[in-house]
């Protein structure tokens, strides 16, 4: 057993670290100067002034029984639901108006692929924002890590999936794109955003960049299905860009958002 | 913390604000997860907000601020000493592993996070607080641990 072991026991053990430890870490202890100095630190926690566990149980179960008769948030399974219903009807509407002319010119498997990888990361996303919504959640990715790595991974498949051409009226044509899809982000923000505050954001930075996120990528995804250019580069800009957009916005209005809380509290106190 | 007031203000924000959000409590599930993941945030936000208040006055010259008196009745313990040095994420996941007596998966939850990620900053803050044993003096972290 070595030190990082030690730290694997500490860890995992209960409140009392000495009472816990097995006999190969206590072995190791007797050798390791630096890790009974730890030992002994940790110990101190201990005697320091903090609830009993009996306290914290008496405390969970009496705040436990004073919450049960208020009306709980819908289960998950029902804001899932209706994030994917919003995300696909919008989408729909979207290529309704706009048309499937990338059908045509995609190979099925570049179809699949994109489509696949927009679905799953709408997917991600929507768990992370549902998760968001009550306090205390289990977390499958941290969640301020969410935005960021979905942006990552789409980036990686476009580029994987489609090739790197010379576009011509690589502007004019991106400018255009990206006028029609922002709209339909837009319009999914907005009940987006009246499911979330149903829940209770902690942290609306966060939350702001994901909602963003996830309105965009449905820009992005009508776009997927109506844009006949196949240039990876036309893709990642324009089309993710749109997804990127909404992220942005997204994380500018938590912001505003978390400011004008804080200031009306400022002002309260 | 700044002041026992200041931590009163804190303590009545977070039952204020388990007040309002008490339908996301779901039933079955643990509740102290749930309150100090509220706490948390809480804690967070009177922070920021201590802080640009005092940025404000600075910038302002007004009279400078007094710092603040800790009150002689709240001494830190050797151990509060000891992980007051830790960076905030990783006291934070100490204080509730060996303080608060909470399990992995309860501090994954309160702070949003999975538990691998909690048990890596565990065993960073222990690693961290291995290397500041070493250097500090014997006696200086020794009063209060025996």
């Amino acid at each position: 057993m070595n030190c990082r072991d030690v730290d694997r026991v500490l860890i995992e053990s209960e409140k009392s670290v000495t009472a816990s430890l097995p006999a190969q870490a206590q072995g190791h202890l007797m050798s390791c100067e630096r890790c009974r100095q730890l030992v002994r630190a940790l110990e101190a926690s201990d005697g320091a002034e903090a609830p009993s566990p009996a306290l914290l149980l008496q405390l969970e179960r009496s705040l436990a029984e004073d919450l049960q008769p208020v009306r709980p948030l819908a289960p998950q399974r029902y804001f899932l639901a209706a994030f994917a219903a919003i995300y696909v009807l919008i989408v729909a509407f979207g290529v309704y108006r706009m048309g499937a002319f990338a059908f045509s010119v995609m190979s099925p498997l570049q179809a699949i692929v994109t489509l696949g990888a927009l679905a799953a990361s709408a997917g991600v996303l929507t768990s992370s924002l549902v998760q968001q919504m009550v306090p205390g959640s289990r977390h499958r990715i941290p969640p301020h890590y969410v935005p960021a790595a979905v942006i990552i991974s789409l980036m990686s498949v476009m580029a994987g999936i489609f090739q790197f051409q010379h576009e011509q009226n690589f502007w004019r044509q991106g400018w255009s794109c990206l006028r029609a899809g922002a709209p339909f982000g837009l319009l999914a923000a907005l009940p987006f955003w009246l499911l979330l505050r149903r829940g209770a954001i902690l942290a609306p930075r966060i939350a702001g960049a994901a909602t963003g996120l996830l309105a965009g990528l449905v820009g992005t995804s009508a776009l997927e299905i109506h844009c006949p250019i196949l240039d990876a580069w036309h893709i990642l800009i324009w089309h993710l860009g749109v997804a990127l957009l909404g992220a942005v916005v997204g994380f500018a209005a938590g912001f505003a958002g978390e400011m004008a809380a804080r200031n009306a509290q400022s002002a309260h106190h | 913390m700044a002041s026992r007031e200041h931590a009163d203000d804190l303590l009545q924000e977070t039952w204020l604000r388990i007040h309002r959000v008490r339908h996301t409590y779901r039933p079955g599930e643990p509740v102290l997860p749930w309150v100090y993941a509220i706490a948390r945030r809480v804690r967070v936000d009177g922070y920021r907000r201590t802080r640009r208040i005092m940025m404000h006055e600075t910038a302002m010259e007004v009279l400078p601020e007094r710092p603040a008196q800790v009150e002689s009745g709240n001494s830190l313990s050797a151990f509060d000493t000891l992980v007051a040095t830790l960076p905030e994420g990783q006291r934070e996941v100490v204080t509730m592993l060996k303080m608060g007596g909470l399990s992995l998966d309860e501090v994954a939850r309160a702070t949003s996070s999975t538990v691998g990620a909690v048990k890596q900053k565990a065993h960073r803050a222990y690693e961290k607080l291995r290397k500041l044993l070493e250097i500090r003096p014997e006696g200086g972290l020794r009063e209060g641990i025996k």
